[in-house]
């Protein structure tokens, strides 16, 4: 008996071992490529943050200057205001695209006859792509010519300078930011309505709570994880955003819709200065990856994405 | 006589129970009314602008019955090299597509199937690659790029949009695979299947609706990607979105032909996305929530 198995172990390698190099084999590519291009052109970033890399001005080149450029960013002004405007703006939008998603959860979970058809249409705003979406914002927002203001205008409303005025061009973006991804959070929203269970519902439908309290009491705790996943998703993509706000603004006026990645678009691109860029690419990361953690840790997220709890 | 008037009580109340439900309906209804209105006008005003001739696009007031004419869509292709851009954004998002769910669907067979040291750790890192914003890391490739001769070539986009799409793969493709069980897998590996046929003739069909699902989201966020092409491009690999831009020149800027461009380019990314819309909460979602 021994010996015929140790014949079968001289054909083929010993299972064991096989089991042990095959998974890895699998992951090599994949972790090949998110090395190459993802850690190693950061690595690469934080030696960049450390010079005065400047390509147009060759008698800096690649000079050490060690932390000049993160001390620099303490005093600048702009650094801090697309800071500030870029906290207000996710913030923002993702505030009112929950609201607004939750409530078309709600309204659509009803299965009225026809809702099915409304409902795959509302979908279409997240698939445009984001630049056409600020291209076609930007025409609709012109205080003379546009059809929002033509509209306005048609109802007796007040028309307003929407992009152009330095107190609504923020809100503006804002709202178109809502109207391209409120229909990400509606779907999210919905799919976790549809599939929670019902029996809490009647429960205390039966315990005689009226519909909007069993809608506040049983149903949005019970939403609770679904809305912490499509908050935080919905965060990390608001916080990057850059092609619509690009196309409608380009950061102005005064400043007024420059977010950070419009900024550091500037610093790099414009002016070219990469050493100083890149280390406020690496103060972004910290903060948002700080703002990231504690978001996991006060909404208990941790234990749904190590698979410990279900959703 | 109370009885009677009990009766007629809860008869009423019946009434009027019945009239605030459709008083509900037909402000359900209404609601509905003005999402659609809210969510489809813009693009449905895109689309109308790049079939109006160029006078009429900001002309005050709106210009809403017109003459649908093809001139933006001509100029597109005439002055503006627009099939070459589509050319481009086909191959560059097709392969790096491919590539992603390839190599994704391979790390997230790994990740469920086999006992890995510390697996839960490395799919949390994959998936913080996802959380760094492009602007970020578009500095240190751009330079490498420069260095290595890459700039403005496919390579660069491609090897950056498969990176893109990869989180989302594994992600979503080690959910999908962990849901068949591993005995299905291991009855056809009794019945004589080797590990791979069984994962090619019992897996992959059942994972399929899934599978084509995260192939659209990974290919609409590559296909809808501006920031990386606008900067690692110049003329010879622009994609889409990047021709989509040079329209808006400061000066003459040609408001027809950009919205023609950008009805171009969410032609695809819509009509895919719809098709397989009842499986893109899972993707959107990387797998964790449940259409």
């Amino acid at each position: 008996m021994t010996v015929i198995s140790i014949r079968a172990d001289d054909i083929s390698p010993p299972r064991a071992v096989r089991e042990s190099i095959g998974p890895w084999l699998l992951l090599a590519p994949c972790l090949t490529v998110l090395f190459l291009v993802g850690i190693f052109p950061l690595c690469y970033s934080l030696w960049v943050s450390f010079t005065a890399y400047h390509p147009t001005n060759p008698s800096f080149d690649e000079g050490f200057v060690f932390l000049d450029n993160y001390i620099a960013i303490f005093s600048d002004a702009q650094a801090l205001n697309a800071l500030v405007e870029t906290t207000i703006f996710t913030i923002g939008s993702v505030t009112a695209s929950l609201i607004l998603g939750l409530l078309l959860a709600f309204l659509f979970n009803q299965d009225l006859p026809g809702a099915a058809v409304i409902r795959t249409l509302l979908l279409i705003p997240m698939l445009v792509t984001p630049l056409a979406v600020g291209i076609t914002w930007r025409i609709m927002y012109y205080p003379d010519t546009g059809v929002i203001n033509y509209l306005l205008d048609l109802v007796s409303l007040p028309t307003q300078p929407w992009l152009s005025s330095t107190g609504q061009a923020l809100m503006s973006v804002i709202i178109v930011d809502v109207w391209q991804w409120t229909p990400f959070m509606f779907l999210i929203l919905y799919a976790g309505l549809r599939s929670s269970p019902r029996s809490p519902m009647e429960a205390a439908a039966i315990d005689g709570a009226s519909r909007w309290q069993s809608l506040i009491y049983v149903k949005l705790p019970m939403l609770k994880p679904i809305i912490v996943l499509a908050v935080l998703l919905r965060s990390i993509d608001a916080v990057r955003t850059f092609d619509q706000v690009f196309m409608m603004t380009r950061g102005g006026p005064n400043l007024a819709t420059d977010l950070v990645s419009l900024y550091l678009q500037r610093v790099n691109f414009k002016f070219f200065d990469l050493g100083y860029g890149a280390a406020l690419s690496w103060m972004f990361l910290i903060v948002l990856a700080l703002a990231v953690m504690m978001f996991l840790k006060r909404t208990g997220f941790m234990n749904f994405i190590s698979g410990k709890d279900q959703l | 006589m109370t009885i009677a008037a009990q009766a007629g009580a809860s008869e009423h109340s019946v009434g009027r129970k019945a009239v605030r439900t459709a008083l509900l309906i037909a402000f359900s209804y209404a609601a509905m009314l003005i999402a659609l209105l809210f969510f489809l006008f813009p693009y449905y005003w895109m689309v109308s602008a790049a079939f109006k001739a160029p006078g009429d696009v900001t002309a005050y007031p709106p210009v809403w019955i017109f003459e649908p004419t093809l001139e933006n869509f001509q100029e597109l292709f005439d002055d503006l090299d627009a099939m070459r851009a589509l050319t481009n954004s086909l191959i560059v998002v097709g392969i790096s597509t491919c590539l992603a769910i390839i190599f994704g669907s391979m790390a997230a067979y790994a990740l469920a199937r086999f006992q890995i040291k510390g697996k839960e750790v490395l799919a949390l890192e994959i998936l913080l690659f996802r959380m760094v914003p492009p602007i970020v890391s578009v500095i240190p490739l751009f330079i490498l790029a420069r260095e290595l001769g890459i700039f403005d070539t496919y390579w660069i986009l491609i090897a950056i949009y498969t990176s893109m799409g990869l989180p989302l793969a594994v992600w979503v493709m080690r959910v999908f695979t962990q849901e068949i069980p591993k005995s299905i897998e291991e009855a056809a590996m009794i019945d004589g299947c080797n590990r791979l046929q069984a994962l090619f003739r019992v897996t992959i069909p059942l994972m399929l609706p899934g599978l084509v699902a995260t192939i659209v989201i990974v290919f609409m966020f590559a296909w809808n990607e501006y920031l990386f092409a606008s900067l690692l491009t110049s003329s010879d690999a622009k994609t889409l979105p990047v021709m989509t831009a040079v329209t808006i020149k400061p000066r003459a800027i040609s408001w027809g032909v950009a919205s023609a461009a950008g009805f171009l380019m969410s032609l695809p990314v819509v009509v895919l996305a719809l098709l397989v819309q009842r499986y893109l909460v899972r993707g959107l979602t990387f797998g964790v929530v449940k259409g």
